[in-house]
């Protein structure tokens, strides 16, 4: 089966692997081995299939040892199937383990054309190439020094460069850009864009929900070796957040249970329907519901509400004094109408006291809210715009 | 495979660089190892203890030397060549064994850069050059094949198990007094009381025919030692072939095993 330039298609794909303390084998362990304890083997790719047209940018998400990297090595052809089916067309280039295939002792000029001919590019091909793949590495005088003197974020501006610029009918690109700064992130993202358009097909693997919403069309869900959704970006990013979500506790404390008259005891998040929840979409009501305790009665109870962006920036503060005393608990729901906030993770920081503003933070609790086109940054201040002079007003 | 000419000189280009960077005389090290061998087997065999060979005794030797160094120098070099290489081999699926071939050929330029000293040694030596000199080449090209394939088995083989480098080490010494290098098993009175010890010693180990067949080519042809050639080009032809095979089952699980 050939398959054409940038179309990738995965039937039935599985692959384990043998995971043991030792890793090398020997020769003893050949002879002798047979009858030691054999851990079963791990597997990371249980019969997924997946088709990816040319030109298509696919999002790949899931918790750590989901199967993500071993799919893009599966992919690369690096590493074989077991059963099943992997067929990829054209050149594929990937960007996998940070510094992987760099010669130390290489200059990172040097280390561009072993790049190049790793992919079976022959001199005159890289030499076309290498000036505009130094200018957006942004290395400078660096390029030709070893690589050993490099940090990780220099590999990595190394790495991408070299790979964006390889004529790639397949761009597969794991977590690693994550180390870049966030300047050098947004100009990948950008490059990635443009590889986009030029029809180069992409798979990316992310954490950084952010980063896949603003490329990829569409979002490859893995859970335990298994592809659990296949689907449009927003709605696969919604259900990546709820298999995240289920393991977050309902407010975390971030402060031992001191001698505090009184505390924030646990903090949940309803949705519309009133069912606790951890992803929410824009414009839709959200509820905060807070239980207090309080060990001696309290005159003037407050609380303090944060919302903070997963930056750490304060989003919305509110400071509330409630009508007391209190003597034992309660339960208090702050209601919003309709959420304010953009595509991104945000914490609620719940905080109680007697009366005074300052103190430390009891519980905090994160949510997500699914990311909508159209729109970036934090605040939705959902506006749209009214013609006030019509635009075809010479007709 | 083709494609891949250009990865292939990298590798071979990074590897000469990386083993004589730093050393003020660089690729004379090479040139100045097998000439103290040379020096010390010539005094230890041809002069003190005076075992019957042939005429011209440094010369006789020293193609026996080189022609080893170079088999023995390519084998341990591309046994953990894979292993070295893990990172190129994670990275993008070229073809491995572009791997031990780079490090096969770099071992080939050495092992040129010494025959060079041939030359004029044998002019120096025996007055004149003989037209069998001119099979050098073919003898090279094939004693590289048979060290290539050789090379292919052994890196595959240490990739799944890591005894391989230490038995091939440990393997080499006993190996090369095994190989008639500073000896010719017909002069030994021992080998004529034991004419089976002396077959194993010609025929069974495969390296003894690259050396005599590389000594008929400069002493010239005596009639009969045509069988040395022919045994080399098959003993190249085979190890190659079963280089290949064991490689391309090899391959296929090389990014898990390293």
């Amino acid at each position: 089966m050939t398959a054409e330039p940038g179309e990738i298609t995965l039937r039935d794909a599985t692959r384990s692997f043998n995971v043991r303390a030792d890793q090398a084998h020997t020769l003893k362990g050949l002879l002798f081995g047979a009858r030691a304890p054999q851990l079963p083997p791990v597997p990371a790719l249980r019969s997924v299939t997946l088709t990816i047209r040319p030109g298509e940018t696919v999002g790949m998400v899931g918790r750590n040892g989901a199967g993500k990297t071993s799919t893009l090595k599966v992919l690369a052809g690096i590493v074989p199937l077991q059963s099943g089916v992997v067929s990829c067309g054209g050149r594929i280039v990937s960007l996998l383990e940070l510094g992987a295939g760099f010669g130390r002792d290489f200059s990172g000029r040097e280390n561009i054309y072993l790049q190049g001919a790793l992919y079976g590019f022959n001199k005159a091909q890289v030499q076309e190439r290498v000036e505009r793949i130094i200018d957006f590495s942004e290395l400078g005088e660096f390029i030709d020094i070893p690589i050993k003197t490099y940090s990780a974020g220099m590999l990595v501006r190394l790495g991408f460069s070299v790979a964006a610029h390889l004529d790639a009918d397949i761009l597969l690109i794991d977590e690693i850009l994550a180390v870049g700064d966030e300047a050098f992130q947004r100009k990948c993202l950008r490059c990635i864009s443009e590889r986009i358009a030029s029809g180069t097909t992409v798979v990316l693997v992310s954490h950084d929900a952010g980063a896949i919403e603003r490329v990829c069309q569409r979002v490859v869900v893995l859970d335990a070796g298994r592809a659990v959704f296949d689907g449009p970006t927003a709605e696969g990013l919604l259900h990546y957040h709820r298999l995240m979500g289920t393991e977050h506790s309902a407010g975390e404390s971030v402060r031992p249970a001191a001698d505090r008259a009184i505390e924030v005891i646990d903090i949940e998040l309803r949705d519309a329907a009133g069912r606790a929840s951890s992803v929410f979409q824009s414009g839709a009501p959200l509820q905060i519901v807070a239980a207090l305790r309080a060990r001696a009665p309290v005159e003037r109870p407050s609380l303090t509400l944060e919302v903070r962006s997963q930056a750490g920036e304060r989003v919305f503060l509110t400071f509330t004094e409630l009508d007391g005393p209190l003597s034992s608990t309660a339960q208090l729901a702050f209601e919003i109408p309709a959420l304010a906030l953009l595509g991104g993770d945000y914490d609620v920081a719940l905080t109680a006291t007697d009366g005074e503003q300052a103190g430390p933070v009891d519980r905090t609790v994160r949510f997500s809210v699914a990311h909508q086109p159209g729109a970036e940054g934090i605040v939705d201040l959902r506006g749209s715009w009214r013609e006030l002079e019509p635009l075809r007003a010479g007709l | 495979m083709v494609q891949y000419r250009y990865l292939f000189s990298q590798l071979v280009r990074r590897e000469l660089r990386q083993k004589y960077m730093g050393s003020a005389l660089g690729v004379l090290w090479y040139l100045a190892n097998p000439l103290v061998l040379l020096g010390a087997y010539t005094l230890m065999f041809g002069v003190v203890l005076k075992l019957p060979h042939e005429s011209d005794y440094p010369l006789f030797l020293m193609i026996g030397l080189v022609a080893w160094t170079f088999f023995q120098q390519a084998l341990l070099a591309a046994a953990p060549s894979l292993i070295d290489q893990g990172g190129l081999i994670r990275k993008a699926n070229f073809p491995r064994q572009t791997i031990p071939a780079a490090t096969v050929t770099v071992q080939l330029i050495t092992f040129c850069a010494v025959l060079v000293l041939l030359i004029p040694l044998t002019v120096a030596i025996r007055g004149r050059l003989s037209p069998a000199l001119l099979l050098m080449p073919v003898l090279i090209a094939l004693l590289f094949c048979f060290a290539l394939g050789c090379a292919l088995i052994v890196s595959a083989l240490h990739a799944y198990f890591r005894d391989v480098v230490p038995v091939l080490t440990a393997a080499m010494l006993p190996w090369f007094f095994l190989t008639p290098i500073y000896y010719e098993p017909s002069t030994i009175p021992f080998f004529k009381d034991h004419a089976l010890v002396r077959f194993c010693l010609e025929w069974v180990n495969p390296v003894a025919p690259f050396v005599e067949a590389m000594r008929w080519a400069v002493y010239g042809g005596r009639s009969g030692d045509w069988v040395w050639f022919v045994y080399a080009l098959v003993a190249a032809a085979v190890a190659l072939g079963l280089g290949t095979a064991v490689f391309r089952r090899a391959r296929g699980e090389l990014a898990v095993v390293l």
